[in-house]
């Protein structure tokens, strides 16, 4: 009972990761309906700004956490701007493509800049390093963290794509992008702002998660596939799918390694893709309404 | 006057012979000038892996910079050819081959990924062209021994038994394994099966983790449950630290053995950010201190006038440690120098301490030069020797 325990919330607590990755990866879906493959890089990106501000450069951590977030936007931006605006005329399959190159650009720069630190860079925890007791299981504090920031950032999520104008532009622009341009809207600053924010998430969560993910120029692409996983189980479209999902990831991923062996624990994200793709097409929570012509 | 033109005349046929002959020698040698010798190398320079073949590419490059600031080896200033291998079998292969007919150089210090290093030995062997391992740890790049290749980096069954060993001589009863189970932790973690069964030995438990995990939980949960008292650590720094972090969260605390991946105690007391938590912990080591001891002051000076965005590393120590005893083997081939001759050189080598290999290097009579697996273990935040072990 115990070892289930602790399972249940390990499951819980690394499904917050996977879920963190995967909203970054749902609003950018949401928006523009392109699967940023350059996301992980992003966190990777976020979490190393946060490194060079607050370990090597002494900064606090809030200011550090806020530069990193900022520093990850204006990357976003610049992507945007250098690499998908030009080729979206020719069609999505073009920006995906677009997508893959950036993230080869972002890692080869990661390694540049980061490269010649070591292996593994420590990123010191912002709580405690010492972990928690709830009950009868211990719990790391860090994860907690990162388990109260997916609810917050879920929840303003929710209210930025339901209360104010921007989201609602973002959602209007995904469902049909002429129509929305013929109302006026300037569909290519929206996708910027998109492919941003998705960018600042992907920030966020590198300077979260970076005490337990740790830092390196690759961290990202299996965080990556991890979200993915998570985002598609839970629905592309669907913010709450996306922390669904990635609950439900991490739990399967814990249940298979402790009760099955520990080398199922990776394959678990594959085979949800898979099922996901095969049985659930639109994911737990995603839209299901096809559009008639 | 005329006893003037005769010392002119003799000076420049005197000049123009030598010409000839350096000539004649780079003619025949490859990579050989009378004022340089060309030494190729081969690793992940870029890539998920990019630490083992860049990093001690820039130790190999530092070394023989400060052996080129000394005036080179009789005479003769080193030059480093690198090539990207990307850590694939495919891409060690063409590395090799362009370093071998396009760079033309005249022996290889290199190897950072063991399977790539492995699928290129044909090809070296072929090309009887000297090539010097210095990272990849694969015990069939030198076993059975080809003529032209040496190794001085400690080989993974080597250090598989030593850490069995270490386990034995402190009184386990119990021995767990965790490792990874990509090429390289199937190099180890093969060898160490093999040895529990030559020894007789029970596996209590058996657990695999990946390179990128970020939880180790359940492994952990199926190591206390198993009872084991020593477990053997067959993963990369951030595998390993996740493994302990969540072994110290649920109260399991074994005795940790480790190995040369994860030899830089610091690093990983940092990775797990639980203080205390390497109490049990004993690594080898290729290195017997960490790269901020005060022994290394003149490698990191070195690096950072070389390569100043990078702080010495293991890795960089790696590559210096190689390149100082392949200097030593080009010193001892002599001026005249031909690939038979710094083959030959190697016999040589025979008790040989190096200025960072914690044991002596004995290339004479045997191609895995460096058989003395030493242990590492923190203390007061330092790391200390903590012992070696007689392998039987």
């Amino acid at each position: 009972m115990l070892m289930f325990s602790y399972l249940m919330a390990t499951g819980i607590t690394t499904g917050a990761f996977y879920a963190l990755v995967a909203l970054g990866i749902v609003i950018v879906y949401k928006s523009t309906e392109v699967v940023n493959l350059a996301h992980g890089d992003l966190f990777m990106v976020g979490g190393m700004l946060a490194y060079t501000c607050y370990v090597m450069g002494g900064i606090p951590y809030l200011p550090s956490l806020l530069l990193a977030v900022a520093g990850a936007f204006v990357v976003g931006i610049l992507t945007e701007r250098v690499a998908y605006r030009s080729v979206l005329k020719h069609g999505l399959a073009s920006v995906l493509v677009a997508t893959i190159g950036v993230s080869f650009v972002l890692k080869g720069i990661g390694r540049y800049i980061w490269g010649g630190k070591g292996d593994y860079l420590a990123f010191p925890p912002i709580v405690s390093p010492e972990p928690l007791q709830f009950g009868n299981i211990m719990i790391m504090s860090q994860q907690l963290v990162v388990l109260f920031a997916v609810i917050v950032v879920m929840a303003a999520l929710a209210l930025f794509f339901k209360r104010t104008r921007a989201g609602k532009w973002m959602q209007a622009t995904a469902s049909n992008p002429k129509a929305a341009m013929l109302c006026g809207l300037r569909i290519d600053r929206i996708y910027m702002y998109t492919f941003a924010v998705g960018a600042a998430l992907a920030g966020a969560a590198g300077v979260l998660m970076a005490p337990l993910t740790h830092l390196y120029p690759d961290v990202g692409f299996v965080l990556f596939i991890k979200g993915m996983a998570a985002a598609v189980l839970g629905g592309l479209t669907s913010i709450p799918g996306a922390v669904l999902g990635g609950v439900l990831l991490g739990l399967a991923e814990q249940l298979a390694a402790g009760y099955l062996h520990s080398s199922f624990q990776d394959v678990v994200a594959f085979l949800v893709i898979m099922f996901a793709l095969i049985f659930l097409p639109t994911g737990l929570l995603g839209a299901r309404g096809l559009r008639k012509v | 006057m005329k006893r003037l033109s005769t010392t002119i005349t003799a000076s420049l046929a005197f000049a123009a012979i030598t010409a000839l002959d350096a000539q004649a020698q780079g003619a025949n040698v490859p990579g050989i000038t009378n004022s340089e010798i060309k030494v190729g190398s081969f690793g992940p320079l870029t890539g998920p892996v990019y630490i083992y073949g860049k990093l001690t590419m820039n130790g190999v490059e530092v070394y023989f910079n400060k052996l080129n600031q000394a005036g080179g080896v009789h005479g003769r200033k080193l030059v480093l050819v690198r090539e990207d291998d990307l850590c694939k079998p495919e891409g060690a292969i063409a590395a090799v081959k362009k370093l071998v007919h396009d760079h033309k150089v005249f022996a290889i210090i290199g190897g950072g990924c063991s399977n790539p290093t492995l699928a290129a030995r044909p090809d070296i062997e072929k090309e009887r062209i000297p090539f010097h391992v210095f990272a990849a740890v694969a015990d069939g790049i030198v076993d059975p021994p080809a003529a032209n290749i040496y190794t001085t980096q400690i080989t993974a069954s080597i250090e598989s038994k030593a850490q069995i060993q270490w386990a034995i001589d402190k009184g386990a009863k119990k021995l767990a394994i965790v490792a990874q189970h990509d090429a390289w932790g199937r190099a180890r973690y093969e060898p160490m099966i093999q040895d529990f069964k030559r020894r007789g030995l029970q596996v209590v438990a058996d657990e695999e983790v990946t390179v990128d995990q970020n939880d180790g939980t359940a492994q952990a949960l199926k190591l206390k449950a198993s009872g084991a008292d020593a477990v053997m650590l067959l993963g990369y720094p951030k595998a390993a630290a996740v493994v302990i972090r969540d072994s110290i969260k649920i109260g399991y605390k074994p005795l940790w053995i480790g190995q040369t991946a994860i030899q830089d105690l610091p690093a990983l007391q940092g990775l797990i950010g639980i203080s205390g938590a390497l109490a049990d912990f004993v690594s080898i080591t290729t290195v017997p201190g960490h790269p901020d001891n005060p022994q290394y002051a003149e490698w990191r000076k070195l690096l950072k006038d070389t390569f100043p965005n990078d702080d010495l590393s293991v890795f960089n120590l790696m590559g210096i440690a190689a390149a100082e005893v392949f200097g030593k083997v080009l010193e001892a081939a002599g001026k005249d120098l031909t690939r038979e001759k710094f083959l030959a050189a190697y016999n040589t080598i025979d008790n040989f301490k190096s200025s960072i290999y914690p044991g002596p290097i004995t290339c004479k009579g045997g191609h895995k030069c460096n058989e003395s697996p030493a242990f590492v273990k923190l203390e007061n935040n330092n790391v200390v020797f903590a012992g070696t072990v007689a392998l039987k």
